[in-house]
């Protein structure tokens, strides 16, 4: 317990340092703010563009679902945030706001930083989340001491609580290797593993594609309630837009590197205009 | 009127690790002649045990399976592989049943080269004009004709996955088993396969096994459903009576979480 007492207090701390720094700004800018975003890719000496000026905004605690086909460049606009496109890619123009600051302009070091710290990420693939041969258990306490001053008890004592939380067998998880967890609890093993580090950002991007259906709610569920508990801003990609309307504030609908369409979640599902959303909605047949 | 198909306590056990995992346990199912049969379940639930059981391409501990009063399990050499024109596959994965370094035409006439003499009746033509047999079959899965002579990678997913649905009725099956057909495509490409899946149903009259863990792409494709976990075969019903009262609770979870 003193150790989460302790992480409020930092956090705390260091929103009480931005808010002195800048006095004059009363609200607080939002945790991602993406602002006419254009990348292109290289072939032989020419450049095509993928993204064409994307931009929305993601607010603390709150969950933009970025959807699309694939080809569409919503993965893409995520590695970008992430600062881990491949090197045929290259940004053109726009800015990628993180709590204010433009990161398009800090060195390759300074944007490591964030990854992990600020910006957790998961990904589809869950079995390329941890190493094949190190428990899971070991792999989570490394993280934790790579980014925290901690003795390795000490370490083990917190991913225990965050397995917990994402309501694992902690023990029996902490010492299994990767393979001898199913998918849902990988991904869930994953999703404390990119939680336990607070950051002000999660990205997730086609978390639950290659699970169950219902191994693939639970994961949704304990990413909602895990979301609730930290107030972290959530950019949630899929290729589904009835499966995370209901779990998202705002969707934005992407297009060829378009975004078509953004609203709330709400007006997408009942009040939507672009004919391109409407047929993804139609798309899967309904339960009748 | 006989079943096309009909399965009779179907056994299988895996062994993990010291137990003893069932895949299949007492599984009994028919099917009739144009009937679509939706198989449920999520993963481990056995459900792609059964389609490989149906397709003899794994073998049961115990159990038969007869189409047509044939009994597949009892065949071997020639005589299965003479029976291997009735049941046809399409799987989850298009880009690991169609070799990549095949043109098109060649992969769709695969099965019709390897029986020279079955001519399906919704083809016309001599039956040594392959590239002519290839094109309609092409045109039945809605595809151009110049994709005959294209490579795999040069389709998308959905196109591929066109191509193996082509080869799969190309021998007119008696029965068609769609293992997880959907599950690596786009939502939007779901559905045009789905709906091809559908009419293909209609124009020529096959029967279908549907597997997927999409239960709400099952109840459209299919007229009947089974629901299996855990190997067991747990819910029976047809189609129209998937949101009923009287559903197993599994089933009505399933239906939850998927609505």
């Amino acid at each position: 317990m003193p150790q989460i007492m302790d992480k409020e207090t930092t956090h705390m701390e260091k929103a009480q340092q931005e808010n002195a720094a800048s006095p004059l700004v009363a609200v607080e800018a939002p945790v991602l703010e993406v602002s006419q975003l254009q990348i292109f890719t290289r072939q032989e000496k020419q450049q095509r563009p993928l993204v064409h000026g994307v931009s929305f905004v993601i607010p603390r605690g709150e969950t933009l679902a970025l959807v699309g086909e694939s080809g569409s460049g919503k993965s893409v606009t995520a590695s970008a945030v992430l600062g881990l496109m491949s090197g045929s890619l290259g940004i053109s123009n726009g800015e990628i706001r993180f709590r204010g600051d433009n990161v398009l302009d800090w060195p390759n070091k300074k944007r490591r930083g964030l990854r992990g710290r600020e910006i957790g990420f998961i990904f589809q693939n869950y079995q390329e989340s941890f190493t094949p041969f190190i428990t899971v258990g070991k792999q989570m306490n490394e993280t934790l001491r790579s980014h925290e001053k901690l003795t390795r008890r000490q370490a083990k004592v917190h991913a225990l609580e965050w397995l917990e939380q994402v309501g694992l067998p902690a023990e029996r998880v902490y010492s299994s290797y990767p393979f001898q967890l199913s998918g849902g609890q990988l991904q869930r093993a994953a999703i404390a593993g990119a939680m336990m580090l607070q950051p002000s950002l999660l990205i997730a991007d086609e978390p639950t594609t290659a699970l169950d259906v219902l191994s693939g709610e639970k994961v949704l569920d304990v990413l909602a309630s895990l979301q609730k508990r930290t107030g972290c801003a959530v950019l949630l990609i899929s290729h589904d837009l009835r499966h995370v309307v209901k779990r998202a504030s705002t969707i934005a609908v992407m297009k060829d590197g378009h975004i078509v369409e953004l609203d709330t979640a709400e007006h997408i599902l009942y009040h939507c205009h672009h004919e391109y959303t409407q047929q993804l909605l139609n798309a899967r047949p309904y339960i009748t | 009127m006989q079943p096309l198909l009909r399965v009779e306590r179907l056994y299988k056990t895996f062994r993990k690790s010291k137990e003893q995992v069932y895949a299949l346990k007492e599984i009994s199912l028919q099917i009739a002649r144009g009937e679509c049969l939706g198989v449920v379940g999520e993963s481990g639930s056995g459900k792609s045990t059964l389609g490989k059981v149906i397709l003899a391409l794994e073998r049961p501990d115990s159990g038969e399976v007869w189409l047509d009063d044939v009994p597949l399990l009892q065949l071997k050499g020639a005589a299965l592989r003479e029976q291997r024109q009735h049941v046809q596959v399409v799987f989850q994965d298009p880009n690991a049943s169609l070799n990549s370094k095949m043109p098109i035409w060649r992969s769709i006439m695969e099965p019709l080269d390897n029986f020279p003499d079955v001519m399906p009746p919704f083809l016309s033509g001599k039956r040594t004009d392959r590239i002519g047999l290839a094109a309609q079959l092409l045109e039945l899965v809605g595809l151009p004709l110049d994709h005959l002579a294209r490579y795999p990678h040069e389709l998308s997913g959905g196109q591929r996955q066109r191509v193996a649905i082509a080869r799969g009725i190309s021998l007119n099956p008696k029965l068609l088993v769609c293992d997880e057909p959907t599950s690596s495509l786009d939502v939007s490409v779901q559905a045009q396969i789905l709906q091809l899946l559908k009419s293909l149903k209609q124009t020529l009259g096959m029967s279908y096994l549907f597997i997927s863990h999409d239960i709400a792409s099952v109840q459209y494709m299919s007229d009947r459903m089974i629901v299996m976990k855990d190997g067991e075969m747990i819910d029976e019903f047809a189609s129209s009576e998937l949101t009923h009262q009287d559903r197993h609770i599994y089933t009505k979870l399933l239906v939850e979480a998927a609505s």
